[in-house]
């Protein structure tokens, strides 16, 4: 007994001391998901995870931690030592805080593992709305100003983009937007009549679309998507929409800036492994995700772009609380 | 406290002093609070004015979010809220400033005994010392030291008791429910993965 | 004759039917430990049954959400500390009964109160639950703003002694629910630009302190006191009592069943709406409310177990979970390579079935392991109180850190756990104050989502509400129970029927 505790206690001392990155993981990591339980990134992250604990060969311990707008998650994680040993697991709201005055960290503090799929805003309807598609929606609106009730999720929620983007495509709309705190409550909300459209991500709207329970007005995107041949693209109605798109929430995992390169490539190849098992990318394609898995230089250039053509998106439609400018974001050049 | 019919209850309440137990009844169950209704209890009316005076405060404050903008703004029922909690204080303030007090109970004796201070303090040192010196090693101290000075057995009975319980909670928490409490000096993760190591070596 | 075979699934395979039974074994523990919660439990459990098939996956989930739903009411009868938020009314006539030493009787009456409860809401799942779910998503925001004031004039019912104290604490409640950043627009409230405040006080930490912390501070007053000995001579409580109850409990069913239903409200509004009921309906109760009575047992429990079934409506014929446990197991479904949502009914009537089969079993296993085990449950509050009472607090403590990974948690426990001491020293009670942090979203979240919805005018506003019968009938209600408290009232009464308005002050 005495020599397992002085086998143990040594070997403590030892991994502690020379806890370097060849050998690492040689603890287990703890994943802080910014989002609660059952949500999307929490799905995402708990089903990714397992298979790239198992390319990783090492335990990772995921924890919901929510709160802010996840922003309580972010800065515990950026407080953390940068060991690789304290994973941030979230979604692309922290692009977003800095102008939303919601925290002065963001994905600029971290380095991206992997950015794991991006989703599909998608335009739905309660099916007794008297509309069929976005052009009579449009149609609508003009003809009973201040009547069409939206639902929304707060500002720099998927919904006020996608509003931000109709507004500055087609000009400002006369619509009442009903705040809720998620899509999954507005979109039960739109189920019951108490909001006639609603902008969702196409993965938590499919299978209300399927059993006719809500009706798909166009899919936010360039083309249509795959999961629904049938739906059009918000770009046949308006040209307009070119410029903004595609666009689209995603998931990714991160660590804190500071963390060795070695560890970082051991991470980025363990969740590039994770996320080609077939089982996830059913998942992911099952709830209307489209697979990324870039991480690196590339990963870095996408989230850079996403936040310039986000925030000055907000900041034209007058949503923001201070100027990308302010932050040193650029306003993306016109393409 | 024997068997009470609804009428005699209510009785026993209009007659006024609602004392359930000879020497205080120790107002433990919720329905029944610990106040007694036609009697001021010593500190009682000092505990309603700071209420009234936080009240105040918090009406200021949800005025501050939002004011008169909008029935919709973030700040209406707060303003309702804080209105009501108010004028509810203010009521209790003035009621319980005509009661005569309760006599032979002091602050002391019945409110806050010097056993419940020091309980009180060493609740707050584990809340100040559990991030920097981490959970097991603070819970190991507070488990002690309490269990130590409530009941006043030997050393080896607490540390027995204290220790062997802390294990339980321990292994409840972290290992089965994986809760990450703050693990400070003591080498948590690293002592689990040297556990996981043997098992799969010997496994 | 399929539906037959996929509801017999689970009693056809031991290997299922064991994993139901650890389940709700586990579940009974995990609910009666304040700070471990069901959700949490079922979250890890994601993790844990990856690799599983779904069938073996969902019935261990099923067996802890059953097992911990009662679970809750353990702690709550015997240490006056409600293990979940759903037993908070169970412990205000269950205590008194441990405090006589009738724990064994209390635990008996609940567990099959609960059992019964359990079937009915299973019962209208499998029989009725498209009809039910159409019903709960007609719900408006306006609905929930009335069904949420329905909620606080509850405070009456909750607060003995005095009802100003009362409905102090309820507006504290409230306004603690409002604390940190408004959901919708991310307004900062009562933050005082403090980082602590930013991110919200969460429930479960207000009630771990209120109830955990203050109740164990309050017991140091008697720490040499030697503890009630239990009698546990007779637990299964005779088929009279349960047929004399049995009204009632079908009553305070159909509540939870139909609270469990709706989106956003779960099991602790129900058991509280319950009690309430009970309170309303029982003329002469052996015992009054508070200090013993079985109604005041039986309401929130036969109420909190049926809104177990009442969520799973939502979840199988809409993919709307009913309360957070449903949500998580949608994101198992998810993660098992099915997909939740209005179809699931139609492409897999198998799983529907399966899941009913399930938490019967998970229900007769709850029954099982809710009579035994009691004389092991009774030792622990026949511990000394020296040890019990350190214990009480760092299980607070770690409960409510484990609640959201935050030491912020902790501190607002103490706090809530001190402020709570004070409070029940001068007679203020403590459940409206939970009751106020649980409804207070949804009050102040559907206000504003109703009056905006109506663009601001109050007078649009009142013409939705009667001209939507829901509404109206809600409105009514509101309007008569909050009349029935007030003095004029009683005083109305008591002039119109004479000698029974005795009775009515009750």
């Amino acid at each position: 007994m005495k020599r397992f505790v002085f086998g143990a206690v040594s070997a403590v001392i030892v991994s502690a001391s020379c806890a370097m990155a060849q050998d690492y993981p040689t603890k287990e990591i703890q994943g802080i998901i910014q989002w609660g339980a059952s949500g999307s990134t929490d799905t995402v992250m708990r089903s990714v995870t397992p298979h790239a604990e198992e390319a990783l060969g090492g335990t990772i311990v995921m924890q919901n931690m929510t709160g802010g707008v996840g922003a309580i998650a972010l800065n515990h994680v950026a407080g953390q030592k940068a060991d690789g040993y304290t994973l941030l697991m979230g979604a692309e709201n922290p692009l977003l805080y800095k102008v939303m005055g919601l925290g002065d960290k963001d994905y600029t503090d971290f380095i991206p593992v992997n950015i794991l799929a991006r989703g599909t805003p998608i335009l739905v309807a309660n099916p007794e709305a008297p509309f069929d598609d976005y052009a009579g929606m449009m149609e609508y609106i003009d003809a009973n100003p201040g009547e069409l009730r939206l639902g929304a999720t707060g500002p720099g929620g998927l919904p006020s983009v996608v509003t931000g983007m109709i507004g500055s495509v087609e000009g400002e709309m006369d619509v009442i937007s009903v705040p809720y705190d998620g899509d999954g409550p507005a979109l039960t909300a739109l189920q019951g009549g108490a909001i006639d459209v609603m902008p969702a991500v196409l993965g938590a709207a499919i299978e209300g679309i399927r059993a006719g329970k809500m009706k798909p007005l166009a899919i936010f995107d360039v083309e249509a998507n795959p999961k629904l041949p049938d739906v059009p693209p918000v770009t046949d109605f308006n040209e307009g929409y070119n410029t903004y798109l595609p666009w689209g929430p995603f998931f990714g995992v991160f660590v804190a800036k500071g963390t060795p390169d070695d560890v970082v490539a051991k991470l980025s190849a363990a969740y590039a492994e994770g996320a080609k098992n077939p089982d996830f990318v059913e998942l992911m394609d099952n709830r209307g995700f489209s697979m990324m898995g870039i991480s690196g230089a590339e990963a870095e250039d996408f989230l850079a772009k996403w936040q310039q053509g986000t925030t000055w998106l907000l900041q034209d439609a007058g949503l923001t609380k201070a100027s990308p400018e302010e932050f040193g974001i650029a306003r993306p050049d016109a393409d | 406290m024997s068997r009470t019919t609804p009428s005699t209850a209510a009785e026993a309440r209009a007659s006024g002093r609602t004392r359930i137990e000879p020497d205080h009844h120790d107002g433990t169950s919720d329905a029944a609070p610990g106040g007694y209704e036609e009697e001021r209890r010593p500190g009682e009316l000092v505990f309603g004015v700071l209420l009234l005076l936080a009240s105040l405060g918090l009406l200021w404050s949800a005025y501050g979010i939002s004011g008169f903008q909008a029935l919709s703004g973030p700040g209406t029922v707060p303003m309702a809220v804080t209105l009501a909690m108010v004028i509810s204080a203010a009521l209790i303030v003035l009621r319980t400033a005509r009661l005569p007090k309760v006599s032979g109970e002091t602050v002391l004796k019945d409110i806050l005994p010097v056993t419940v201070m020091i309980v009180a303090a060493l609740l707050v040192c584990y809340g100040v010392l559990l991030r920097p010196l981490g959970f097991l090693p603070t819970s190991a101290l507070f488990l002690i030291v309490s269990i130590k000075m409530l009941s006043g057995r030997g050393w080896g009975w607490t540390l027995f008791i204290a220790l062997g319980s802390l294990l339980l909670v321990w292994l409840i928490f972290r290992i089965v429910f994986t809760v990450l409490m703050p693990v400070g000096v003591v080498p948590e993760a690293e002592l689990i993965q040297v556990f996981r190591n043997l098992f799969a070596g010997g496994a | 004759m399929d539906t037959l075979l996929a509801f017999l699934t689970i009693f056809t395979h031991p290997q299922l039917l064991m994993l139901v039974g650890l389940g709700t074994f586990a579940g009974v523990y995990v609910g009666a430990i304040p700070g471990l919660s069901v959700t949490m439990a079922v979250s890890i459990l994601i993790s844990f049954t990856f690799s599983w098939d779904v069938y073996p996956a969902i019935s261990l989930m099923i067996g802890i959400y059953m097992g911990g739903v009662y679970g809750g009411s353990r702690t709550a009868i015997l240490l006056n500390i409600p293990g979940a938020p759903s037993a908070i009314a169970t412990a205000m006539d269950g205590y008194p009964l441990a405090k006589r030493g009738e724990a064994g009787t209390a635990i008996g009456v609940t567990t099959v109160m609960s059992f019964l409860g359990g079937f009915v809401g299973i019962g209208i799942l499998a029989l009725a639950a498209p009809m039910v779910a159409d019903f709960a998503l007609r719900f408006q925001p306006r609905d929930y703003m009335l069904l949420a004031i329905l909620g606080i004039l509850l405070v009456g019912s909750l607060s003995q002694g005095s009802l100003v104290k009362g409905i102090f604490a309820g507006a504290l409640g409230l306004a603690v629910g409002a604390v940190g950043r408004d959901p919708l627009t991310f307004t900062e409230r009562f933050t005082f630009d403090l980082s602590i405040m930013e991110g919200g006080i969460s429930f479960i930490a207000v009630m771990i302190g209120m109830f955990g912390i203050s109740e164990a501070l309050m017991q140091l007053h008697h720490v040499d006191k030697a503890a009630v000995r239990q009698k546990i001579s007779r637990i299964v409580p005779s088929l009279s009592t349960v047929r004399k109850h049995l009204p009632l409990s079908l009553q305070t069913s159909t509540i939870g069943v139909i609270i469990g239903a709706l989106p956003g409200t779960g099991g602790d509004i129900a058991a509280l709406m319950a009690y309430d009921h009970a309170k309303r309906v029982t003329k002469n109760p052996e015992r009054p409310f508070g200090e013993g009575a079985m109604e005041g047992l039986v309401a929130p429990e036969t109420a909190n177990n049926a809104a177990v079934g009442g969520a799973f409506i939502p979840m199988m014929t809409l993919g709307i979970p009913g309360d957070a446990v449903t949500a998580i197991m949608i994101g198992a479904l998810f993660i098992h390579g099915l997909n939740p949502g209005p179809m699931l009914m139609i492409d897999q009537p198998d799983m529907f079935w399966f899941i009913v089969g399930a938490l019967v079993c998970a229900n007769v296993f709850m029954l099982i392991f809710g009579l035994t085990g009691i004389r092991l449950f009774s030792k622990i509050v026949e511990m000394p109180r020296a040890v019990l009472i350190p214990l009480i607090m760092l299980l607070s403590i770690v409960g409510a850190y484990a609640v959201n990974n935050s030491i912020n948690d902790v501190y607002w426990m103490l706090g809530f756990g001190f402020f709570g001491y004070f409070m029940r020293h001068y007679g203020y009670p403590l459940g409206p104050v939970i009751l106020g942090v649980i409804l207070s979203r949804l009050l102040d979240d559907n206000w504003r989502r109703a009056i905006i919805s109506e663009r601001e005018d109050l007078g649009r506003f009142f013409m939705g509400i009667f001209t939507s019968p829901l509404s109206l009938v809600l409105f009514c209600a509101v309007i008569l129970i909050f009349v029935s408290q007030t003095p004029i009232w009683t005083r109305a009464k008591r002039r119109l029927l004479g000698r029974s308005g005795k009775e009515v002050e009750q």
